[in-house]
């Protein structure tokens, strides 16, 4: 199995969206977008948000592939550059690629050292700069497949199993998509004449769960989102839990990869308008552990426009409320936002595992969809 | 690794009664669904259930303990009142036994056991026998029984099965016939073994010239009509019920192959080659039959499928003997026929030894090769009718240039007519 260099292999920050400090933070970032841009310097995301137009990002999105094409071989350009089409942006899975097997795309193992470093640099461009988020979550996720390859998953598992696809050709102007995906994991991050059009179906699942060491580097990836859903509902009242809580058991995500556009006509649980202000910043903080494993100008365009819908948004869950367990369910569904967060059985390792997507029934693959 | 077993369940036509059992450990990455299998008969219907026994748990809040077969056998009465509680047909009454004047072939399955509570599950229902809409031995999906994830209702499955006939029934064991012994390389080999020295005369306790074409295929005839008669004495009494423990069938085939075998090398039973084909007829036919009791018919639907799938055996078996007899026959007047008939007696005697070994516990890799044969089959009755067309063609030859009588150039070429010879 090989195995990734360094820039793959990060120190995980311990900081955790935990402490309603930390969500305050978050929160004065996101007004600050939508009333005085520019006065907050609380966060890198809020920073970038009042100084960089988003078409900037996505042309830097444009260099950075073409930094990273120049490093591969003609066979591997071959397998890089597919087609923009419905169908090979539907090819993710969750499923590791020994039973997915529809994954286009350049696979990591056939990457030497220099084109990995190419290809961290551009995955760097497209995703956040949080701690815990954006690109240190996709080096965490490698690094628990990696632990999941070496305690008993064999070679179907590890980070030399996921695939980078162009859909179209990378250009600030057209349609293309620029996907990277594997076991537990799938970036969709759609540009439209430059502007990011859409960044899901976003996928994010880990096994091992909860703190794991892997080549030295202490990881916990998807544990920022899973305590910041869980404190959603710790601040729920009885009543509001008794309205959140769904009928039914969800022993996995309703909307999992291949279930596309089919989000309920109804919302379920219980309306973040109905909710106190300090309610409400936990569930936009929560949806942040999502909008931010983007790059910061856009994930602060896409977290003002869930904010301005956040009284239109419905919070449910089914199991435990502390989202531990096998079975604890979580759900948030707003106009465009829908967010879900399963506990799930052990597949290699004893213990429950976290499923989770972030899908937008507005801009899934850029708006994309069977006509 | 974890496993999770799964509930096999059988609800049997018109009986309150559910089997339960646990089936192989599913691999833990197989997606957590259960399976309706249904099995169409002539007045009723049954339906084999599949469900994680931890959905099972869950959906229907029995607790199983530890989730074993035991457990699953104590709880076996609240078991079947939940499934029954989740599992009302539309057209049907209990047990899914039509009423009279319901459409036993179109109907709401109105199943919901297990999604009615588990939101995430999905069903997936199929048909695996229905003799009167043609499905034999092989599943037809019907479809998968989830909620729809928009309406967030389950969407009630309809079963179409489709038209059915008696003819469609008995057509499809024909095609179950021919393509059993199409794919059966032990039964071809066994009849093709025993064929092997048929155009042959014993001399001296040896195989020697050819038998003249009159006996050969005379000979050919008796053993191939023995052979059937054998098979289809117990084939039809395997499949009314007669007890045929696979394991020892499936040995004394391998056993049979072998003694043809030695038989083709070294005549042990020459002229009662008759009787023998139909005493190993009555072992093959044992095999035959499991086919059809797997099929779980009676009646009518029995003796058509009787009939149907023994025509298609036959079918198939003078098909393989057309079209490896005339070049045998041809080659049999050649000197190469002895270094032939070796060479294919002692690699088939190797196949029987390799089957006899794996059929009685001991896996080889001689016979994963021999049950492999089958895709080269086609390649060798190739070789063998251009063999004997080479032959033919060769010997044809003077005749047809210039029109002398080719008697002297016949002495110098391989082909010896003994009992010209002899006149």
């Amino acid at each position: 199995m090989p195995t990734l260099p360094a820039i793959f292999r990060s120190k995980r920050v311990i900081t955790l969206v935990a402490s309603t400090a930390v969500l305050g933070t978050l929160l004065t970032g996101c007004t600050a977008t939508t009333s005085t841009a520019g006065t907050s310097t609380s966060t890198p995301s809020s920073t970038s948000t009042s100084t960089a137009p988003t078409t900037t990002a996505a042309g830097s999105v444009v260099a950075a592939t073409e930094a990273f094409t120049a490093t591969l071989t003609s066979d591997q350009l071959a397998s890089l550059n597919q087609e923009y089409t419905l169908e090979n942006a539907e090819a993710w899975s969750n499923l590791p690629q020994a039973m997915s097997r529809n994954r286009v795309g350049l696979q990591l193992s056939e990457l030497d050292d220099s084109q990995l470093t190419a290809l961290g640099t551009l995955l760097q461009a497209v995703t956040g700069t949080t701690a815990g988020e954006g690109y240190d979550e996709i080096q965490q996720l490698l690094n628990a497949d990696d632990y999941l390859a070496d305690n008993g998953g064999g070679s179907d598992y590890g980070s030399g199993n996921y695939f980078i696809a162009f859909l179209g050709t990378p250009s600030d102007t057209g349609t293309w998509e620029l996907q990277f995906g594997g076991h537990h994991f799938a970036v969709a991050n759609t540009y439209t004449d430059g502007v990011l059009a859409g960044a899901t179906p976003s996928f994010r699942g880990v096994e091992p769960y909860g703190t794991f060491e892997q080549d030295g580097e202490t990881n916990a990836p998807l544990e920022s989102e899973q305590v910041a859903l869980a404190a959603v509902l710790a601040s729920l009242s009885t009543d509001q839990l008794s309205s959140a809580e769904l009928d039914g058991v969800y022993r996995d995500l309703v909307l999992t990869p291949g279930n596309d556009w089919a989000f309920p006509a109804d919302n379920e649980g219980v309306q973040v308008g109905t909710l106190a202000a300090d309610q409400k910043a936990l569930v936009l903080a929560a949806i942040a552990t999502y909008v931010n494993d983007i790059n910061d100008a856009d994930a602060a365009t896409i977290l003002a426009k869930y904010e301005s819908e956040l009284d239109e948004t419905y919070v449910s869950y089914s199991g435990g409320s502390s989202l531990t367990e096998q079975d604890d369910y979580i759900r948030i569904d707003g106009p465009s936002v829908w967010i879900e967060f399963s506990m799930q059985r052990g597949i290699i390792l004893s213990g429950s595992h976290p499923h989770s997507v972030w899908r937008d029934s507005t801009t899934d693959y850029g708006g994309t969809q069977q006509q | 690794m974890r496993n999770s077993a799964l509930a096999a369940l059988t609800v049997l036509a018109g009986v309150a009664a559910l089997i339960l059992g646990v089936a192989a450990p599913a691999s833990a990455h197989v997606l957590p669904t259960s399976t309706v299998v249904l099995e169409v008969h002539d007045d009723a219907m049954d339906a084999q259930l599949r469900i994680p026994v931890t959905d099972l748990v869950s959906a229907s809040g029995i607790n199983l303990g530890d989730e074993t077969a035991a457990d699953l056998a104590a709880h076996d009465s609240a078991v079947a009142a939940y499934i029954a509680r989740h599992f009302a047909p539309e057209s049907a009454t209990a047990h899914l036994v039509p009423p009279d004047g319901a459409d036993p072939r179109m109907f709401d399955l109105g199943y919901d056991v297990v999604v009615h509570r588990i939101v995430t599950h999905a069903v997936i229902v199929s048909v695996q026998n229905d003799w009167s809409g043609g499905v034999v031995e092989s599943a037809r999906g019907l479809g998968t029984i989830r909620r729809d994830t928009v309406t967030g209702e389950i969407t009630p499955l309809t079963v179409d099965l489709g038209a059915a006939s008696a003819w469609t029934g008995f057509t499809s064991l024909v095609s179950l016939g021919l393509s059993h012994i199409r794919e059966g390389v032990d039964h071809q080999l066994f009849l093709l073994t025993l064929l092997l020295p048929a155009p042959l005369i014993v001399a001296a306790g040896r195989w020697a010239g050819p038998a003249r074409p009159r006996t050969a295929v005379k000979r050919i005839a008796s053993i191939t009509i023995a052979f059937t008669i054998g098979h289809s004495v117990t084939l039809a009494l395997g499949a009314l019920g007669l007890p045929a423990p696979q394991p020892v069938v499936e040995a004394l085939i391998a056993v049979s192959i072998l003694i043809a075998a030695v038989h083709a090398v070294h005549p042990i039973f020459a002229g009662r080659e008759a009787v023998v084909a139909t005493a190993f007829g009555l072992v093959h036919g044992l095999a035959f039959s499991a086919t059809l009791t797997g099929l779980h018919l009676s009646g009518g639907q029995l003796v058509l499928s009787l009939l149907g799938f023994n025509l298609g055996i036959e079918l198939m078996q003078l098909i393989v003997v057309a079209l490896v007899l005339p070049p045998l026959m041809v080659l049999a007047r050649t000197r190469s026929y002895r270094p032939l008939r070796l060479a294919a007696a002692c690699a088939t005697g190797i196949a029987a030894v390799g089957w006899l070994a794996q059929r009685v516990g001991f896996a080889n890799p001689i016979a994963s090769a021999a049950d492999g044969i089958e895709g080269v089959s086609v390649y060798l009755v190739v070789v063998l009718w251009i063999s004997a067309l080479t032959v033919v063609g060769y010997a044809r030859l003077p005749l047809t240039r210039s029109g002398r009588s080719a008697a002297g150039r016949l002495t110098g070429s391989s082909i010896r007519y003994p009992w010209e010879n002899a006149s």
